[in-house]
C-alpha cells in the first residue's frame, strides 16, 4: 500500500492534478476565514459592479487629508472630463453649427473651452444630428461645466433643513485609502443580484465539488454493485443486469437527467437531490467495465480456491475480486466526480439545477449571469471565473486520473 | 477519375446551394436606407392576417402595446399615452356624447379609403362590431357587454351604449376604448369570409386572410402591407396609394419604404442586433441600457436621456391570494410584507433603475404619468403610503396584530400554525424572479417564511387564472397600462368584484379580493364626469387599497420599450418632440415603438442620418 502511494506520487501528471485540486480545496477552506459571512448576501444595490476597490465617499470626506502637489494632477483631471475624442467631437459640433474653425487649435484647451462656452446652445438641435449625439453634447457640456469651477469644493451638511458648510475640499487634498472608515475590495466585482462574486464563487466551488462527490459515490456504488454481481454470478442475473444497463445506455444520459430533474419539480430540487439524480443516471459505463474485469478474474485459481473453501459470495467478492479492481474503481470514481460537476453546471444552465437562493453552485452562477446577459454586456467577471474554476477542477481530476492510469495500467507503464 | 467525379460533384453541390441561397435572399434584399428594422415584437412565424380572427401571432400588424398598432390595419382614433387624448385616424376629431352619455356620434373622414380605393363607411364599423359579437372574438367579448348597437349611414356613425337597469350606460369609458383599440375590417370582405366558412364561428376566427395561392386577400386601410413573411422575418412594404397622404390626415407618406422584423431567437439576440445597427427600433428590456452609449459609445438613445429612459405606464404587481385564510383574515400581514420589501433593490436590480422609485412616485392605484397622478389627493393618503424596506414598522404592525412567534423558531404563528407562504412567478421571467427573491428576503426579516417558486409559464398561466386556486400565495401579474378607460380599468382590476369567481380569469382581481364598499365606488366612476367628484372617488379608493393591501406593486414599467439605434435613421421620438398636425397644432409624439396609437406619427418624422 505504502509502495503504491509512493509510486502514485512519483507520477508527475498525478502530482500536477493533485496540487491544483488541493489548492482549490485550500482556497475553499481558507478564504471564508478572511471574508466570513453569507455568500448570498446582496451587498450591492444594482447589477454587475466592476471589480475593484470601493471606498465610501461619505467617509472619505471625513477622513484626514494630506496635501500633495502632483505635477500630472491637473492634466489627469482635464483628461477625465475632456478626452481627445471629445475635442474632435467639439469640432464636429462647431462644423454642424456652421462656425468658422479655421483658426482653432484643438490642443489649445482654453480657447477651445471659450469657444464652446460661446457657441454651445443646449436648446438647438442641429438638423440631421442624431439624438444620441445631442445627448452626448449635453453630457460633455455638463462635465465641462465642472471644469469651470474653482479649485475648491464645499461639502455641506443638512441641519434642520439648512445647509451648513462642514468642509472644503481642495484639488490638492488626498486621502489614504487606509484612513477611510469603509473600504470594500471586490476582486471579482458583484453579480446580477449585487453579491460579491469571489465570495460566492468560493462557496459555489465547495457546493459543486460536494455535488460531484455525492454524484460520484452514488454512480460508483451502483455501477460497482451491478458490475460485480453481473460479472461474478453470471447467468440469468448477468443477463438481467446487462438488460437494464443497456436500456440506460441507449437512452442518452443527459436527456434522462433533464427529464428526471424536470419531473421532480423545483421545490424538491435541493443540491443533494440534484447530485443523487446525476449519480442515478451516470452509473452504466462503470457497471459495464467492472463486469468485464470481473469476468476475467472469476476463473482465477485463488477465486476457485475460495469457492472450494466454501466462502460466501460476499466474502469472495470483497476479498478476492474487489482488491484486484480497486485501482480501476478509484480512477472511475474520479472521472465520475468530474462529470458530476459538469452535469450540474449543464443542468443549472438550463434552469433545471438546484433551487436558487439557498446555496450557490457554479452552474447557478452561470445561469444567472446568462439570464442577465452578462456575456453581451461585457460583465466578464460574472461568468468567466466560474468557467475557469470548472475547467480547473475537471482538468485536475482528469490529470490525476491519467497519472493513476499510468501507474496501474501495465501497458501504459514507462 | 473517381476523384475527379467526386470533386465535380462537390463543386456542383456547393454551387447549387449558394445559388439557391442567393435566390432565397434575392426575394427580400431590402435597401438599408429605405428600411426600418424592428426587434422585440414578432416571435415565431406569422399565423394569420385576419383582423377579426384570433391567434394571428402577427405582432407587427395586429396587436396592441401603447395603443393599437396602426401600420396595416387602422382604428377610428389613435391613443396618445403622453397627453391622454384621442386623435382621429379613420374618423374625424368630432366624437361627441349626447347629454346622458347613452350615445356617441362621430363621422368618418371623407378621405379614408380601403387599399382598393373604396370608401371606408359606417357599414364597415357596424359589420366589424356585429361580427365580433357573433363569433365572440376579442372585439366582441371586450365591448359586447358595453355597446348595445352601432348604427349609421354613409360616413356618420352612432354608437349606442348598453344601459343598466337604472337606464344609465353600463360604462362609457369602454366605448372610448373601442374607438382606439378596435381595428376596422372591411364589411364586404367579412361577408365573403362568413360565406366561405358557412357561418361557422371557429372557421371564421381561424381564417388566415389569404387566398388559396397564399396571397393577401383581406383589405386594409393602413400605410403598409404584407411584402414577405416566413419563419425568419416579416417585411411590410409601403402602399404609396395610402389614403392618409390626404391633407386631412398626415399630408404625406411615412418615411421608410419597408418595415422589417427579423424573428430573433431570444432577447439577447435582438439586443446584439441592435448594438450592431442591424435593428433600428428595439422593443425589448435592455438592462443598464445607458451603458450602450456611456461605455460602448454606440449611437443608441432612448426617449428620456436619463433614468427611467422610458415612459412607465404600468406596475407589475404581487397579488395576495385571498383564498388562503391566513392572508384573507390578516390585513396586517398583507401590509407588513408589502412594507418590508426593499423596492429600491428591485428597481435597481430587476429594472436597472428604468423605473421611478416609490419615493419619487408614491404608491397608489395610478401609473406615474402626470395625468393619472393628478386624479387623487396626494396629501389625504400620504400617511398610508410606504416606500419599502421598513422592517421595524412591519414588525410592529405584526406584533400589534397579535401575529407573534410563540414557539421561538423565528417564524410567527397564526392560529398555532407557522405562517409559511410562497412567492411565485413564471420561470425565466428574470426581472420578476429577482422581485420575488426580494419579497422572500423581506419575509425572512419579519419572521414570515416565504419561499420562491418558479413554475414554467405553461403551468403558471393555468393556475393563477383559476379563481379557486390555493397553490400560489403571492404571485405576479401586471394590470392594464394606458387606454382611455384607465385608470378606471386598472382600479377595477385591483379591487373590482366583476372578476370574482370567474373561471379562466384573465381580466383582473386575480387575488379574488372582495370589498363591497370599494366595488360600489368603482361602479360610480364611469358615470361621473365632474372632476372634483372623480378625484374624491379615486382618493377614497386609494385609501381603501393602501389600508387593505389586496396586492402591492413592485415597480413601474413601460408597456413598450423604446431603444433606437441611429446609425441609419434619426429623429425618433425624444422628450418634447412634436408632430405638426394638419391644422398646424403641435402634438407630443409618444415613444410607442413608432407603431402604436399616435406613436405612429414617428414614422412621418423620421430622417436619414447625414
Amino acid at each position: 500500500m505504502k509502495n503504491t502511494i509512493r509510486q502514485v506520487f512519483h507520477s508527475p501528471k498525478f502530482v500536477g492534478g493533485f496540487v491544483i485540486f488541493v489548492a482549490i480545496l485550500l482556497t475553499m477552506i481558507i478564504y471564508p476565514l478572511f471574508n466570513p459571512g453569507n455568500p448570498l448576501e446582496q451587498i450591492g444595490v444594482g447589477t454587475f459592479a466592476k471589480p475593484g476597490t470601493y471606498f465610501s465617499l461619505y467617509d472619505a470626506t471625513k477622513a484626514k487629508t494630506d496635501t500633495f502637489r502632483l505635477p500630472e494632477a491637473d492634466e489627469n483631471r482635464l483628461a477625465a472630463s475632456l478626452s481627445a475624442e471629445d475635442r474632435v467631437a467639439m469640432v464636429e459640433y462647431f462644423t454642424a453649427m456652421g462656425i468658422d474653425i479655421s483658426e482653432l487649435d484643438t490642443e489649445d484647451t482654453d480657447t477651445l473651452l471659450q469657444m464652446w462656452e460661446d457657441n454651445y446652445d443646449p436648446s438647438v438641435r442641429p438638423k440631421g444630428m442624431t439624438g444620441a449625439k445631442v445627448n452626448y453634447y449635453k453630457r460633455l457640456n455638463n462635465s465641462l461645466q465642472d471644469l469651470k469651477g474653482g479649485d475648491t469644493l464645499v461639502v455641506a451638511e443638512e441641519v434642520d433643513g439648512e445647509l451648513v458648510e462642514s468642509k472644503k475640499i481642495s484639488t490638492t487634498d488626498y486621502v489614504r485609502t487606509g484612513a477611510v472608515a469603509n473600504v470594500k475590495t471586490l476582486p471579482l466585482g458583484t453579480d446580477n443580484f449585487g453579491r460579491d462574486v469571489l465570495k460566492e464563487l468560493v462557496s459555489a466551488t465547495g457546493t459543486s465539488i460536494g455535488i460531484g462527490l455525492l454524484a460520484g459515490v452514488v454512480a460508483t456504488l451502483i455501477g460497482l454493485t451491478f458490475g460485480l454481481l453481473a460479472g461474478y454470478v453470471g447467468g440469468f442475473l448477468d443477463d438481467f443486469i446487462m438488460f437494464i444497463t443497456n436500456i440506460f445506455t441507449v437512452i442518452p444520459g443527459f436527456v434522462l437527467l433533464i427529464l428526471i430533474s424536470y419531473s421532480i419539480g423545483q421545490e424538491q430540487r435541493g443540491a443533494a437531490v440534484v447530485a443523487t439524480v446525476i449519480g442515478l443516471t451516470g452509473w452504466t459505463w462503470t457497471a459495464r467495465s467492472v463486469r468485464s474485469q470481473v469476468i476475467s478474474l472469476r476463473n482465477r485459481d485463488h477465486v476457485n480456491l475460495s469457492k472450494l473453501s466454501g466462502h460466501s459470495l460476499v466474502r469472495i467478492i470483497l476479498t478476492d475480486i474487489l482488491p484486484y479492481i480497486a485501482s480501476y474503481v478509484v480512477m472511475a470514481f474520479i472521472l465520475q466526480v468530474s462529470s458530476g460537476i459538469l452535469a450540474e453546471a449543464q443542468l443549472s444552465l438550463l434552469g433545471l439545477g438546484p433551487r436558487t437562493t439557498e446555496v450557490p453552485t457554479l452552474g447557478l452562477m452561470m445561469n444567472w449571469a446568462m439570464l442577465y446577459s452578462a456575456h453581451t454586456n461585457g460583465s466578464w467577471w460574472a461568468y468567466f471565473p466560474v468557467i475557469l474554476v470548472i475547467t480547473l477542477i475537471s482538468f485536475s481530476l482528469n490529470l490525476m486520473n491519467t497519472g493513476l492510469d499510468q501507474v496501474f495500467n501495465p501497458t501504459l507503464r514507462d | 477519375m473517381k476523384k475527379l467525379i467526386a470533386l465535380a460533384l462537390a463543386v456542383m453541390m456547393v454551387l447549387s446551394l449558394s445559388v439557391t441561397a442567393f435566390a432565397a435572399e434575392g426575394d427580400v434584399v431590402l435597401p438599408r436606407e429605405e428600411t426600418l428594422y424592428f426587434a422585440g415584437q414578432q416571435w415565431g412565424t406569422v399565423n394569420s392576417w385576419n383582423p377579426i380572427g384570433t391567434n394571428q401571432n402577427n405582432a407587427m400588424a395586429i396587436a396592441a402595446g401603447a395603443g393599437q398598432r396602426e401600420i396595416m390595419f387602422e382604428t377610428l382614433y389613435m391613443w396618445n399615452v403622453l397627453d391622454g387624448k384621442l386623435y382621429g385616424l379613420l374618423a374625424n376629431d368630432d366624437y361627441a356624447w349626447n347629454d346622458d352619455m347613452t350615445a356617441l356620434t362621430f363621422t368618418i373622414k371623407d378621405a379614408a379609403k380601403w387599399n382598393d380605393g373604396s370608401d371606408v363607411t359606417a357599414a364597415d364599423v357596424i359589420r366589424t362590431f356585429d361580427i365580433g359579437v357573433e363569433i365572440a372574438n376579442g372585439t366582441g367579448s371586450s365591448y359586447g357587454p358595453f355597446i348595445e348597437s352601432i348604427e349609421g349611414e354613409g360616413k356618420s356613425v352612432t354608437i349606442n351604449a348598453k344601459l343598466n337597469d337604472a337606464g344609465q350606460p353600463v360604462n362609457p369609458l369602454k366605448i372610448l376604448d373601442f374607438l382606439e383599440l378596435t381595428v376596422i375590417a372591411n364589411a364586404a370582405w367579412i361577408d365573403q369570409v362568413v360565406e366561405a366558412c358557412g357561418g361557422d364561428a371557429t372557421a371564421i376566427l381561424n381564417d388566415d386572410g389569404l387566398n388559396d395561392a397564399g396571397e393577401l386577400e383581406v383589405p386594409y386601410t393602413g400605410p403598409y402591407t404584407r411584402y414577405f413573411d416566413d419563419d425568419q422575418k416579416v417585411v411590410f412594404i409601403r402602399d404609396d396609394n395610402y389614403w392618409g397622404q390626404d391633407a386631412s390626415m398626415w399630408g404625406k407618406l411615412p418615411v421608410p419604404k419597408y418595415i422589417a422584423h427579423t424573428i430573433y431567437a431570444d432577447n439577447p439576440a435582438g439586443e446584439v442586433a441592435l448594438k450592431e445597427g442591424e435593428v433600428d427600433v428595439c422593443q425589448q428590456f435592455i438592462g443598464n441600457v445607458q451603458n450602450l452609449w456611456l461605455e460602448d459609445g454606440l449611437p443608441i438613445s432612448t426617449y428620456y436621456e436619463e433614468a427611467p429612459y422610458g415612459v412607465c405606464l404600468t406596475m407589475p404587481t404581487a397579488w395576495y391570494n385571498m383564498n388562503m385564510p391566513v392572508i384573507a383574515e390578516n390585513p396586517a400581514l398583507r401590509k407588513a410584507i408589502a412594507m418590508a420589501v426593499d423596492y429600491d433593490s428591485i428597481i435597481a436590480n430587476a429594472m436597472t433603475n428604468q423605473s421611478p422609485s416609490f419615493a419619487d412616485v408614491p404608491r397608489s392605484l395610478m401609473n406615474p404619468t402626470d395625468g393619472e397622478q393628478a386624479l387623487y389627493d396626494h396629501d389625504a393618503v400620504a400617511d398610508l403610503q410606504w416606500a419599502g424596506n421598513d422592517i421595524d414598522g412591519a414588525n410592529a404592525l405584526l406584533d400589534e396584530a397579535g401575529l407573534v412567534d410563540t414557539d421561538g423558531d423565528g417564524i410567527r404563528e397564526y392560529n398555532g400554525e407557522k405562517i409559511s407562504l410562497n412567492a411565485v412567478c413564471p420561470n425565466g421571467w428574470t426581472d420578476w424572479q429577482a422581485s420575488m427573491e426580494q419579497v422572500a428576503a423581506a419575509g425572512a426579516k419579519i419572521g414570515v417564511e416565504i419561499t420562491t417558486l418558479y413554475p414554467e409559464y405553461s403551468i403558471y398561466q393555468t393556475v393563477f387564472v383559476d379563481p379557486d386556486q390555493t397553490e400560489y400565495a403571492i404571485f405576479m401579474w401586471s394590470p392594464d397600462a394606458s387606454t382611455p378607460s384607465n385608470p378606471w380599468t386598472r382600479v377595477n382590476q385591483f379591487m373590482g368584484m366583476d372578476y370574482v369567481g370567474i373561471q379562466n380569469n384573465w381580466s383582473g382581481n386575480w387575488g379574488q379580493y372582495v370589498n363591497e364598499e370599494a366595488d360600489a365606488l368603482i361602479k360610480q366612476i364611469p358615470l361621473t364626469t365632474d372632476e372634483a367628484e372623480l378625484k374624491d372617488l379615486y382618493t377614497q379608493l386609494t385609501e381603501i387599497y393602501l389600508t387593505e393591501v389586496p396586492s402591492f406593486s413592485l415597480m413601474y414599467r413601460p408597456s413598450v420599450f423604446h431603444a433606437v439605434n441611429e446609425s441609419v435613421w434619426t429623429n425618433y421620438p425624444y422628450e418634447g418632440q412634436t408632430y405638426t398636425m394638419a391644422d398646424g397644432s403641435e402634438v407630443l409624439v409618444p415613444p410607442a415603438d413608432c407603431t402604436d396609437g399616435f406613436g405612429i406619427a414617428a414614422l412621418y418624422n423620421l430622417e436619414l442620418v447625414g
